[in-house]
């Protein structure tokens, strides 16, 4: 069964921020992972535009306060495309 | 939600709060609305802010619109809360032109290079050159180098001994039978000719036409240098004062280059010494293209550390291989401001 957008943003994560997947919860956020500074941020960015093939736009990246976010935007994005 | 707007008059208050909020970083934006400025808002509150400076650049002759990528500042260099505004000001930057470079930044190691390292940018520091003309008022005066106490015995015994004055003679020996110097007030028609005839020898180079000049250099601290016509150098000589690397040296800088690459070694070593019959302390220059290092050494400079950067974003580094090939100094970005 493939893994569903949440999974693969979480697995994105975990490897960028040297963490657990299971340590990467809906709630993780900046204020609760030490690495996640502006240069992980981009880094996270350029990451999921090349996992999912997408470009965010400067307004979106603001909506990515936690790893829930970043899942809902990125499911909206892949949906919008469909 | 972080929105983009073009800074105009009534964004002044909120950008003066924001520069407030920020000022730990050391930087403040100006507060002057202009064309190609951008403020990063929440509401009414500023949370960012950059600069985009249109500039002709030429890629072995064939022209393209380039644009500097200017002071950009983040609430998230003082408040995590805002990390993300960084990447949102490169985002807007790259959207509204691809082809950007940014300047200076301080070193490597700093915020923004990381930032635009990330970000695929191509990042090279542009080769730091120096070459100490007085060696006494440099050996006592450099604080740079004087901080730690015993390099600062060692260099006041060199300096009270004679043996520094007579190292430096050796390996940075003045400069002789160099091209004689023209101090111009205003570029003219010869400027023009020469930047046509040679500006298709760069890989890389920025606008460098009369018109150009006349406006960047028009200030009377500048210190114009026409050599024949083979070329020009505008310089810099500054009394400093408490500097915290330079003390109170008298320092020059070439700053701002122009010549074919093969004329490089003539037009450096004339500019040299002309700065050295000024009786300046030290003369410093940045200078990224290798015909021009390779000038500056012949000119008995020595290479030092280097924490000025010279980053271009993925489009505009494709036009260019080898950033020893493009033609990059202070006389680029804003200009030679420091020095």
């Amino acid at each position: 069964m493939p893994a569903t957008i949440t999974e693969r943003v979480r697995v994105i994560a975990a490897d960028l921020f040297h963490l657990a997947p299971e340590r990467i919860t809906e709630q993780s956020s900046p204020e609760l992972i030490e690495a996640w500074d502006s240069v992980q941020h981009l880094n996270l960015i350029l990451a999921l535009e090349s996992e999912f093939k997408l470009q965010f736009e400067p307004e979106e990246i603001d909506l990515m306060k936690t790893i829930g976010d970043v899942s809902a935007l990125v499911t909206a994005k892949v949906g919008h495309r469909r | 939600m972080i929105r983009f707007v073009p800074f105009t008059a009534d964004w002044i208050e909120a950008t003066r709060a924001f520069n407030c909020r920020v000022a730990a970083t050391g930087f403040e934006f100006p507060l002057q609305p202009a064309e190609g400025s951008y403020l990063a808002v929440d509401g009414d509150t500023v949370r960012g802010a950059y600069m985009l400076r249109r500039q002709g650049f030429h890629f072995h002759g064939d022209e393209a619109g380039v644009a500097h990528f200017r002071l950009p500042l983040s609430e998230g260099a003082v408040n995590r809360a805002y990390r993300s505004v960084g990447v949102q000001l490169l985002r807007h930057a790259m959207r509204q032109y691809p082809m950007l470079y940014a300047l200076g930044m301080g070193g490597m190691s700093n915020p923004l290079p990381r930032l635009l390292a990330a970000a695929g940018w191509r990042l090279a520091e542009v080769p730091f050159f120096f070459k100490v003309v007085r060696p006494f008022r440099f050996l006592r005066g450099m604080d740079y180098l004087r901080q730690k106490r015993p390099r600062r015995l060692a260099m006041d015994l060199a300096a009270f001994s004679g043996v520094g004055r007579a190292g430096v003679r050796l390996i940075q020996p003045a400069v002789r039978g160099a091209l004689g110097v023209e101090c111009i007030e205003q570029f003219g028609a010869w400027a023009d000719e020469l930047w046509r005839s040679c500006r298709g020898s760069y890989a890389c180079i920025a606008e460098r036409d009369t018109k150009t000049l006349n406006k960047q250099y028009a200030e009377t601290k500048y210190l114009r240098l026409k050599v024949a016509n083979l070329g020009w150098t505008v310089a810099l000589d500054t009394q400093m004062r408490g500097d915290a690397n330079f003390g109170d040296l008298r320092v020059a800088a070439i700053a701002d280059t122009l010549a074919a690459p093969g004329a490089a070694g003539d037009v450096i070593r004339a500019a040299t010494a002309y700065l050295e019959r000024r009786a300046v302390d030290l003369i410093v220059s940045n200078q990224m293209h290798v015909a021009w290092r390779e000038a500056l050494r012949g000119a008995g400079f020595r290479p030092g550390p280097s924490n000025f950067v010279f980053a271009a974003s993925k489009p505009l580094a494709s036009r260019f291989n080898d950033s020893g090939q493009a033609h990059i100094n202070r006389g680029d970005g804003d200009g030679p401001i420091h020095l």
